[in-house]
């Protein structure tokens, strides 16, 4: 990809270490999985977002647009099971994660390199079984796969069943590692809470990956066991309980909302402080509120299941717990708006998605909110209202900050940059496109519109319509960033070593990095202090003073 | 830390040639694999919570099932594989400290001990799991025990006949079938109609094609006579016989039915029972059918070799399982199948240790994959420490 380059001086950057197909497959380079993680996420973001389109073209007009109500029951799920396992979970975690992290640590690799292999393999295989059931006929049960239903709906949920199974230790791997990672590989002098805010997040995120995630896969297995061997744990008929699915996958789901979410928190806390040129506001406010949302996220999941059947009381309970949640999340929004406040803003591209983000997430959170009142709740239940807000917040907000964030790292880990004018162009048709498609949800779920529905009443067509113009816009946007950022790999102006003038340890690592990420170790710097840096150019800044010492930055940046 | 990396790729003092580059000493990949290991195993936990929800839920919602269930279970079998579980446990604990101390023969001595106690449990579970299945104690919709639902567990069977679905009750005490003796649609549907009584009596054993003393007997009085004392005791164990009602060769006019019985283990052994109906029914009278052409399905009978008086009297007092007593056994099943994989994964895992260890790879500074191997062991024997009670030695 990138050829020798003036910054990267002496030592071949990890592209030129070796080459070929082969040098790539059995890479154990995080840079490189995170690299492949991202190729197969990209592709798969597309392949979700087509199945979204071709719902919202069928949704245009009431009555038959484009296919019938089986095609279309397919559509849906695709789109749903597509877009959260194998985009929005691995999202930033595997793809950033994996190719920012360690170097945001000084570190020269992950724990456990050939766990990291195996991971991306196992993404691999879980993405493939998804693709086998798309080939054997689709699933039709949506991304939930709520009993009974599951085990009788003739389509092929087997393979589904088992993509989502082994996407799950793909995730549990990824999650495990990053958290040995971070508590092995700190650099001497860098203490807790000298850690960027990202990998607080990915820190966050890998506790819930290693604590929800194999709740999804002993209840994915035995929905495997139960559709061909009637074990009947789920199956009212042999005496089974059908609403212990929903309160094991919930007890996994709703955790996953939050490793959807956290570490695209992660990386919006890194692009609201470098491009406000400001040290974060409150920095152990956003690192602790990570963690305890990844905590109070485990006693939360009954709130998918107030009209399930729950007792009255375990309802209360859980409509209670759920507010709780709200409180983390609004120190965090809070704190980057205090952030942004004298700052002397920068709007590249990745800080107008940090911005999008922190008005979808508000208003995605907000309407969390609503939904965690249970006579609201009871009204809105399985509405659009649902549909919207859970789009705000994983999609308005995780894959936001998840472009935001490649926008950002792209630069480093490419050694490319990306064309700005354009980017910028569709950081806003993103923005403009999203809300065009999910406000109008809003209105018509409130309304009565039921999510799922082939078909619907005539009062909702206006709503429906400007929502698939809307998935338009914002299918569009996507796709032209999927193909410059392609474009720019190869043909983008070269990086500076710090095009940003950001402060966390990956800046002063080549661009790109080395095989082992660095060639001198990384200077400790106070984190988030911009005083030092200098803009020499449109995208390169240096520092300016002689770096201080490892123990000052201990003392200092203790007090954030 | 990575300050002292050193990003050659070569000349670090590591001490074992296992020792990967991007650590920075051996103590350094030790800690990490440690954290690890401790991780995934935290992951395994969580991986076998739900199904430990599954059964307090189940259990704290049909007590019933939970306490019955105890009469498939045989203690022997599970505290003998507990035992051998903790066995194992100290030897792997054993293996680590010889690796520590670098006693390569200790530790391949420990590694094998450890294998060994594995293959026992999993001789153990086989020989569990195979009288399971012989006896039809399975799980979900395939749990079909040759003792079912009836007035006496010993001697019925529910049985899906050709388009039908029909029980035989046996009365143990009055010796005779009290429900559903005889076999028609119609009957089985409604087969607790007053006017279906009817009473059997064996009239025939046969073994080896002789008859021999039977008459009069009840019918699980017969098959005890027929087996016990006659064929090799692991023969006798789990006897299962399939009746057959023929009309046709009923001696007592179209009033009565004979069922002809085979052991399906045993051919050699064959029993007869002669059933009268008692008052007929005119209006669910079978023989309207069955006097025709119309095919009868077959049923089949139990007769469990009663080990001892004890036994066979609790067992008998405790009358029919529950309905959906299969759910114990489901979460039985999926607890110890989930728990016997994790066992054969250890089984992999020791022999990757042993054949390493053979080839000499571990060394005091160097004996990581041993350390976690047994602390992944522990958990396997922890979590069999949990099943052993929950699921043995419940009453
Ligand atoms: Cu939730």
């Amino acid at each position: 990809m990138a050829t020798n380059h003036e910054t990267s001086g002496h030592e071949p950057n990890f592209y030129e270490v070796k080459r070929g197909l082969k040098s790539w497959l059995y890479t154990l380079d995080h840079k490189r999985i995170g690299l492949m993680y991202l190729w197969g996420i990209l592709g798969s973001l597309l392949l979700g977002g087509a199945f979204a389109l071709l719902v919202r073209i069928e949704l245009f007009s009431p009555g038959q647009d484009i296919v019938g109500q089986d095609r279309y029951n397919q559509f849906f799920t695709l789109h749903g099971a597509v877009m959260v396992f194998l985009v929005i979970v691995p999202g930033i975690p595997a793809a950033l994660g994996n190719m920012i992290m360690p170097i945001q640590l000084g570190a020269p690799d992950v724990a456990f390199p050939k766990l990291n292999l195996t991971s991306f393999y196992f993404w691999c295989i879980g993405a493939t079984l998804l693709l086998v059931s798309i080939a054997m006929g689709a699933v039709d049960t949506g991304w939930t796969f709520y009993t009974p239903y599951s085990l009788q709906t003739p389509t092929a949920v087997l393979p589904a069943v088992m993509g989502v199974f082994v996407l799950g230790f793909s995730s549990i791997f990824t999650g495990l590692n990053f958290l040995v990672t971070v508590h092995k590989f700190r650099p001497q002098g860098m203490g807790w809470f000298q850690l960027p805010l990202n990998v607080w997040a990915l820190y966050a995120t890998a506790i819930m990956q290693i604590l929800a995630t194999p709740v999804l896969g002993i209840t994915v297995l035995l929905l495997f066991v139960e559709t061909f061997m009637k074990i009947g744990i789920f199956d009212p008929q042999l005496g089974g309980d059908p609403v212990l699915f929903q309160h094991f996958f919930w007890f996994y789901s709703h955790p996953a909302v939050y490793i959807m979410i956290i570490p695209g928190m992660g990386v919006i806390s890194e692009l609201m402080t470098t491009f406000s040129r400001k040290p974060v506001f409150g920095y152990r406010f956003i690192a602790y509120s990570s963690v305890s949302l990844a905590l109070l996220s485990f006693l939360v999941w009954g709130h998918h299941m107030f009209v399930s059947g729950q007792s009255r009381l375990a309802t209360m309970v859980f409509s209670a717990l759920t507010f709780t949640v709200g409180i983390p999340s609004a120190i965090k929004v809070f704190n980057w708006t205090a952030t942004l406040y004298k700052g002397d803003i920068r709007l590249k591209t990745p800080m107008l998605y940090a911005l999008s983000f922190l008005l979808l997430f508000t208003i995605g959170g907000l309407t969390g909110l609503f939904l965690g009142i249970l006579a609201v709740d009871v009204h809105l239940h399985d509405t659009y209202f649902v549909v919207a807000h859970f789009h705000y917040v994983m999609m308005g907000s995780t894959l936001v900050a998840f472009l935001g964030g490649l926008h950002y790292w792209w630069p480093k880990i490419s050694g490319r940059m990306y064309p700005e004018r354009l980017g910028q162009l569709c950081a806003v048709g993103v923005f403009f496109g999203f809300n065009l498609t999910f406000l109008p949800q809003f209105v018509m779920g409130s309304r009565g519109m039921p999510r799922r529905y082939w078909d619907y009443d005539p009062e909702f067509t206006i709503f429906h319509q400007l929502s698939t113009v809307g998935a338009f816009v914002l299918g569009i946007s996507l796709f032209v960033v999927v193909c410059y950022t392609l474009w720019s790999a190869k043909n983008g102006p070269r990086a500076t070593v710090n095009p940003w003038g950001a402060t966390t340890l990956e800046w002063q690592a080549p661009t790109p990095p080395t095989l082992y990420n660095f060639e001198t170790p990384p200077e400790l710097h106070e984190l988030y202090n911009y005083d030092d840096l200098e803009q020499v150019a449109d995208v390169e800044w240096v520092r300016v003073s002689k770096p201080e010492g490892a123990d000052a930055v201990a003392k200092s940046s203790a007090d954030h | 830390m990575s300050q002292s990396h050193d990003h050659d790729g070569h000349g670090h003092g590591h001490g074992s040639r296992f020792i990967q580059h991007h650590y920075d000493d051996a103590q350094h990949q030790f800690d990490s694999g440690k954290l690890g290991i401790w991780l995934f195993l935290a992951q395994e936990i969580l991986f076998f919570s739900a199904l430990f929800v599954a059964y307090i839920l189940y259990r704290s919602h049909r007590p019933e099932i939970y306490a019955y269930a105890h009469y498939y279970l045989d203690v022997k079998f599970g505290a003998i594989n507990t035992a051998v579980l903790i066995a194992s446990s100290l030897t792997a604990a054993w293996a680590v400290r010889c690796a520590q101390l670098g006693q390569r023969r200790g530790l391949i001595l420990n590694l094998s001990l450890t294998l060994l106690c594995a293959f026992a449990f999993l001789g153990i579970k086989y020989v569990e799991y195979s009288h399971k299945i012989h006896e039809g104690i399975l799980y979900g919709a395939k749990f079909d025990p040759c003792v079912s639902s009836g007035g006496s567990p010993l001697v019925t069977k529910r049985n899906h006949c050709d388009g039908t679905k029909s029980s035989v009750v046996w009365d143990k005490l009055a010796a005779k079938a009290s429900e559903g003796c005889l076999e028609s649609a119609k009957i089985d549907q409604d087969a607790s109609t007053p006017g279906l009584q009817a009473k059997c009596v064996v009239t025939e054993l046969r073994r080896n094609g002789a008859a021999f003393e039977p008459t009069g007997k009840t019918f699980d009085e017969c098959a005890a006579s027929a087996l016990l004392g006659h064929g090799k005791a692991k023969d006798v164990k789990y006897p299962c016989y399939t009746l057959s009602l023929q009309p046709a060769v009923c001696p007592k006019g179209p009033a009565a039915l004979v069922l002809y019985g085979d052991h399906t283990k045993r051919p050699d052994v064959g029993i007869k029972v002669e059933c009268e109906p008692s008052p007929p029914a005119k209006e669910a009278d079978p023989f309207a059918e069955a006097a025709g052409p119309a095919p009868l399905g077959t049923r089949a009978l139990t007769g469990v070799e009663p080990p001892t008086k004890h036994e066979l009297n609790e067992r008998f007092a405790a009358g029919p399982p529950p309905p959906n007593t299969n759910m114990f056994f489901s979460i039985y099943f999926a607890m110890t199948g989930l728990h016997g994989i994790h066992v054969l994964a250890g089984v992999v895992v020791f022999l990757w240790l042993l054949f390493r260890a053979i080839r000499g790879d571990f060394t005091p500074d160097y004996f990581g994959p041993v350390d976690y191997a047994a602390l992944y062991w522990h958990i396997v024997d922890l979590i069999w420490i949990f099943l052993f009670p929950l699921l043995y030695l419940i009453h």
